[in-house]
């Protein structure tokens, strides 16, 4: 009985303790909490909502760069204002943006200096208790706690793995350990408890990039962004080891061996009746660089298909392959005001690399690009490969990179070409 | 006019005096017997029935005492009569309940009560028109067979239609396997092939159709045999278009070519279609050609476009392939192909500076 009552009472202590916990760091730092809203100029009403706090006593105030994306690609549309725990209302400038690490700085008028967060010193311990602030679905500003979980695994830029139910709308708010101090940027879930955080060194780095020279232009800021992270993404793709596997025991494909890109595979063994047996590999980077609702980049796909015919004769077995072929997609969205229409051309190929041995394959090839409108310099391409060369085999290579530039796509393009052969 | 009428009275008398082909002394008014030709015509100036008459003294009318008798309800029993003297032929109109028109060649219609006719003219009465045309008539030449003639002659031959409708039946029921991504029977080709032939027959049927209502004259074993084979013809440019655009890179000239192929044999197929149903002027003809081709691909270009996208995300390439053994051409290198593809950035850049 007595260890029942113990236990009890250290159940319940341990929530009180929690529940105050939570209580006294929500009271503590509201006033340098808000909702960022962006209104649309035209009909007056608010077009997105996230949430925001503050890092400094002069009024610079963090948030994501999703919530206030709208207004970054047409500040001719769109004003940016805060809400505060009081409920006073007031427009800001968008002054900073880091659209790789989905951060940006916003500047609110003040008086005099205010109650700021302060950014933390150290990196979070793993199983540390944490807290997300912020305002989920304009219900109000809340507290969650949840759990440190490390950095997400395979991940390129990296990403905070937080155990907690973070929604949307609370996108831009900080997370917090026991000593107030912001740890991370709530940016995005996966559902089920799980959330992803921005870490705080992305915002201090920022913030000291700020702090040394403002930039002049949002857009320009963006497109130098893109380009040194596409940069940085292809040269980890580039020099890593290309790793010859085999696909259906028939082909040979590569493989990037970086941890962030990730290859599933499938096949339709079971399916007795297919015309054509297909055996599939295809290798992606799991994650892609918001610019707006309608334009992502930053993605990497490459897939491999196998094919081979059962019982077909040949004219007919090309026919359905050609059918396959034919619709090759983009890897990432984007619309009209964002980038130009792909412009195509195709050619015979037989790489050089296995020229005049028994794994020589020779190519349909086919290459699209198409520019980027507002951020000259990049791309998005597309290549497609088909061998024409087995009567009864067919080996389809296939990539698509978003918003990479005219020389690492050429790189690629070219090594891909070359590694990619019969068994 | 008194005077005309007393020349025609004179004319009258001295054709019932004189014998036929002897002609007077009197050199301005040579008399001889008249001799025409009443043309019955539809108003669309299709001829109906042709009358040779040698005669100076012609009535028209629905009584049957009548040289020419017409059956309009429109016009009298005793409409009108033609006399011939002195040469001229004119018209003599028996008070008539819906009188008589004269419309010369020039389309110019005059009252047809004692008028002079000449070579060509129609009158036109009740609701019936007639062309008189004298025995001089001149006549367009001869036109000589074309050497079309003896291939249509081979085309029209029972043996030879049955062997392109067959060939039409096979490609089609080939087309349809190759496109069956599941198991297919062979009945089931056989019906899609059969229907699809007895769709293309449609054209050649409703072309013959035509050309009876229009001249009594179908001709439909030529014109099946003709169309069935421009429907080879174009499958077979379809697959030439297909090798080609296989074998070549993007944007060869061979390419560009052999896109005109088809439009050449659908003029051709038309042109042939009407020379076959029709018988017009060879200007008219091609014209007739011209505009059905156009008709047909610039539709067809028209639909395309108006259905194609402000923006297309996605990209438009050729990835023609076919089997090895279509193969023809050498391949290049990673190299070449990545120069040509170099050269798309700069075009990409463009077309997003321009939109």
């Amino acid at each position: 009985m007595r260890t029942f009552f113990t236990l009890v009472f250290i159940l319940l202590s341990h929530t009180t303790f929690a529940t105050e916990q939570a209580e006294e760091i929500f009271a503590q730092l509201t006033p340098s909490l808000y909702q960022i809203k962006l209104i649309d100029k035209a009909s007056g009403e608010k077009s997105s909502i996230g949430s925001g706090f503050q890092i400094s006593p002069d009024g610079i105030i963090a948030t994501n760069y999703h919530v206030i994306s709208s207004y970054a690609r047409h500040p001719e549309k769109y004003r940016i204002e805060y809400l505060d725990y009081q409920g006073n209302t007031a427009e800001m400038d968008l002054v900073s943006v880091d659209v790789i690490n989905d951060l940006a700085l916003v500047k609110r008028q003040v008086d005099g200096d205010m109650p700021y967060f302060m950014l933390s010193d150290t990196k979070p311990i793993k199983g540390e208790k944490l807290f997300a602030l912020g305002n989920p679905h304009d219900l109000g500003m809340i507290v969650v706690p949840g759990t440190y979980n490390g950095l997400k695994k395979e991940s390129f830029n990296e990403r905070i793995h937080f155990t907690g139910s973070i929604n949307s709308g609370m996108s831009g708010g900080p997370v917090v350990n026991k000593s107030e101090q912001v740890v991370g940027i709530n940016v995005a879930t996966s559902g089920n408890q799980i959330g992803f955080l921005v870490p705080h060194e992305k915002l201090i780095e920022l913030f000291h990039d700020y702090n040394k020279e403002a930039p002049e232009d949002i857009k320009q800021q963006m497109a130098a962004q893109l380009f040194s992270n596409q940069n940085k993404l292809m040269k980890a793709l580039l020099n890593n080891t290309w790793q010859s596997k085999e696909l259906a025991g028939k082909a040979m494909f590569p493989v990037i061996e970086v941890p962030f890109i990730r290859c599933w595979g499938d096949s339709n063994a079971d399916k007795k009746d297919a015309l054509i047996l297909a055996a599939i590999a295809n290798c992606s980077l799991d994650e892609n660089t918001y610019i707006s609702s309608h334009f992502f980049t930053g993605s990497v796909e490459i897939e491999f298909r196998y094919m081979q015919a059962k019982n077909l004769s040949d004219n007919k077995f090309y026919h359905l392959y050609q059918k396959q072929i034919s619709r090759a997609g983009t890897g990432n969205r984007a619309g009209k005001d964002d980038v130009s229409e792909y412009q195509c051309n195709n050619d015979l190929i037989t790489p050089s690399s296995t020229a005049n041995t028994s794994n020589t394959i020779t190519n349909k090839s086919v290459f699209c690009t198409r520019a980027y409108k507002d951020f000259p310099g990049l791309f998005d391409v597309l290549y497609l490969g088909a061998s024409v060369d087995k009567n009864q085999q067919a080996l389809v290579s296939h990539f698509t990179l978003a918003g990479v530039s005219q020389e690492n796509a050429m790189e690629f393009t070219g090594k891909f070409m070359e590694a990619v052969s019969w068994k | 006019m008194e005077v005309e009428i007393d020349i025609m009275k004179d004319a009258k008398v001295g054709i019932i005096e004189t014998e036929p082909t002897i002609p007077v002394s009197n050199d301005d008014l040579p008399i001889e017997q008249g001799e025409i030709i009443i043309e019955e015509i539809t108003r669309n100036h299709k001829l109906l029935h042709r009358h040779r008459l040698k005669q100076n003294n012609i009535t028209i009318g629905r009584d049957y005492k009548n040289d020419i008798i017409l059956t309009d309800p429109h016009i009298c029993p005793q409409h009108l009569s033609l006399n011939y003297s002195q040469g001229a032929w004119c018209i003599h109109d028996n008070n008539s309940v819906n009188g008589t028109t004269l419309e010369n060649s020039e389309c110019k219609k005059q009252d047809g009560h004692k008028q002079v006719i000449n070579d060509g003219d129609v009158i036109i009465l009740g609701k019936s028109q007639l062309r008189i045309l004298f025995k001089n008539h001149s006549i367009a030449d001869t036109i000589a067979f074309s050497p079309f003639e003896s291939l249509i002659d081979l085309i029209r031959h029972p043996v030879a239609v049955f062997t392109s409708i067959a060939l039409f039946i096979l490609i089609a029921g080939n087309i349809s396997y190759l496109n069956q991504p599941t198991e297919t029977n062979i009945s089931q080709l056989f019906v899609s092939a059969f229907s699809m032939s007895l769709l293309f027959a449609l054209w050649p049927a409703g072309v013959a159709l035509v050309s009876h209502l229009t001249k009594h004259d179908p001709r439909i074993l030529a014109q099946l045999g003709i169309s069935f084979t421009f429907f080879i013809l174009l499958w077979l440019s379809d697959l030439l278009e297909e090798i080609i655009a296989f074998n070549s890179a993007s944007n060869s000239v061979l390419g560009l070519i052999i896109t005109l192929v088809p439009i050449g044999l659908a003029f051709s197929l038309f042109w042939l279609n009407s020379y076959i149903g029709f018988h017009v002027s060879a200007k008219r003809r091609i014209i007739v050609a011209l505009s059905i081709t156009t008709l047909l691909f610039g539709g067809t270009y028209l639909l395309q476009y108006s259905k194609k996208p402000e923006f297309n995300p996605h990209p438009q390439y050729n990835a023609t392939i076919m089997a090895p053994s279509y193969l023809i051409a050498q391949s290049n290198s990673v190299a070449s192909f990545l120069e040509q593809s170099n050269a798309l950035f700069e075009q990409a850049n463009k077309a997003a500076q321009q939109e």
